[in-house]
């Protein structure tokens, strides 16, 4: 028996949409030239889906995917107002999924959005306090708000928060604030001696630590994308 | 009811089974009637340290499965009155061990002791999670060494997490017992301190056992150290059971003592 030369799966995306309000060739050139600019590398060879929010004609409709491949993006589909275009939509080579089912989400807006993955604030003012010493092989996670630690924390030992970590015994072990992304998170210990420390994904290792505030009050917080440990006067 | 007792540590070689044998024996000595049972299933030692290998004939494993009864399982220690020892199986496995049999043994023994020691084997598995379950406090016994102190440090969070007490929301009393302990080499930064092990693990301190040759002497001879009150072994693990049951006693052998002119002519020890 022959190989087994395929299989089919099904696989779930995050494309771009773009939101066809008005089309006008010139403006629209000059919008998406803007746009592209903002972000370069996160627009390059993206795929795309065209939502078409006003009825074109298919004339308009190739100028349109011919300024999109202008701008290095990449067309795959259409969905909105299709209307007659099937053909033309055919004949480029798209699909049509005006009745596909989909949900939208908003890309962050403003005239300068870099496409970083939007961070809530995470801070629902629900602070969770731990009074008792947090041991090596234990994880403690403080979701969604502050967590408070009034004890030591061991070597091996995990502590996670998605706002800010306060340690009010001697801090030795591994700490992770904002986990789900918020930048404004900050990490307090009365004594640092840390493993790690980890705010929204930066993090700084023990070796790193050591040469600033060790064994001192200290604060780790970003700054400009940085993890900065400073002492607390 | 019974006050049950664990002596844990995580790290193997410590001195659990030599300072439950001591710790034992010292609450029987001061009028308690005391069973040490031994969770080291397969690996059988307390019998050995206790001195009554050769009158073990049926274990706990026997009476979890109701081979035998507990009356035909303890072991009446033949030195210290109001002692008896629970032995483990030597031929089976930790898995022979389950909850509602432990469950079962120890609320038997409940009844009649005043104390029930659980020497606990090496480990963070089963076994040694079977013998911390019922525990009302915990003895972590440890080295002055870096690996022993992180062990202890796993053992204690698995006390505060996975013990019936922490599933209740109550706490496990923890005891810290130093073992092994050389104020020469701390003097000389070869060992870490009392303090600095007090520091990390932030348990209160129960005794502090001085390294001795008497220990030894004392497991190959079958007797528990505790009862060589010459030795220092001894007298610490004497203080230690003191403590336990609630004295203030002074700590001692924790420095280096300098070594007289007359004992260094004679080459004393």
């Amino acid at each position: 028996m022959a190989e087994q030369c395929f299989r089919m799966k099904g696989t779930t995306l995050t494309s771009i949409v773009l939101d066809i309000l008005n089309f006008e060739p010139d403006e629209f050139d000059k919008q998406l030239t803007a746009k592209v600019a903002s972000a370069p590398q996160f627009f390059t060879r993206s795929s795309l889906i065209l939502q078409l929010n006003t009825a074109i004609s298919a004339t308009e409709f190739e100028l349109l995917v011919a300024l999109c491949k202008k701008h290095q993006l990449q067309p795959m589909a259409v969905k909105g107002q299709v209307g007659e275009l099937r053909t033309t939509i055919n004949d480029l080579g798209l699909s049509d999924i005006s009745q596909s089912k989909s949900t939208d989400s908003a890309l962050p807006a403003g005239d300068n959005d870099a496409p970083a993955p939007a961070a809530a604030p995470a801070n629902n003012g629900v602070a969770k306090v731990i009074d008792r010493p947090v041991r090596s092989g234990q994880q403690v996670y403080a979701q969604g708000g502050d967590l408070i630690i009034v004890a030591p924390v061991s070597e091996g030992a995990e502590i996670l928060a998605d706002g800010n970590i306060h340690v009010y015994g001697t801090m030795r072990g591994r700490a992770l604030a904002g986990v789900k992304g918020d930048t404004q998170a900050r990490i307090f210990c009365q004594q640092m001696e840390a493993e790690l420390l980890s705010i929204a994904g930066r993090f700084v290792m023990q070796d790193t630590i050591q040469t600033q505030c060790w064994k001192q009050s200290a604060q780790a917080y970003l700054e400009e994308d940085a993890l900065v440990v400073s002492a607390l006067v | 009811m019974a006050k049950i007792i664990v002596v844990t540590s995580g790290k193997g070689g410590v001195g659990k089974t030599t300072s439950s044998a001591a710790i034992g024996t010292g609450l029987a000595l001061q009028g308690h009637k005391t069973v040490v049972v031994d969770f080291d299933v397969g690996l059988r030692n307390l019998d050995l340290i206790m001195g009554c290998e050769r009158r073990v004939v049926y274990d706990f494993v026997n009476v979890i499965n109701k081979e035998a009864s507990l009356n035909q399982a303890l072991i009446k220690d033949k030195r210290t009155p109001g002692l008896f020892i629970l032995p483990a199986s030597q031929t089976r496995d930790k898995d022979a061990l389950t909850m509602e049999g432990v469950q079962a043994v120890l609320n038997d023994l409940s009844k009649d002791f005043d104390y029930i020691i659980c020497d606990s084997p090496a480990g963070i598995e089963q076994g040694a999670q079977m013998a911390l379950y019922f525990a009302d406090e915990a003895i972590v016994v440890t080295n002055p060494e870096v690996s022993s102190v992180r062990d202890s440090d796993r053992i204690l969070g698995i006390l505060q997490s996975k013990s019936m007490r922490a599933e209740q929301g109550k706490n496990v009393k923890e005891h810290l017992l130093l073992t092994r302990y050389n104020p020469h080499r701390v003097a000389t930064a070869e060992m870490l301190s009392v303090a600095d092990v007090e520091e990390i693990l932030a348990v209160p301190l129960l005794g502090v056992i001085p390294e001795s040759e008497a220990v030894l002497k004392a497991s190959n001879q079958g007797s528990p150290v505790i009862l060589d009150q010459e030795s220092t072994a001894g007298q610490a693990y004497n203080d230690a059971v003191r403590r336990l049951l609630g004295e203030k006693v002074e700590h001692r052998f924790l420095e280096a003592q300098k070594k007289g002119f007359f004992k260094r002519l004679l080459g004393g020890k």
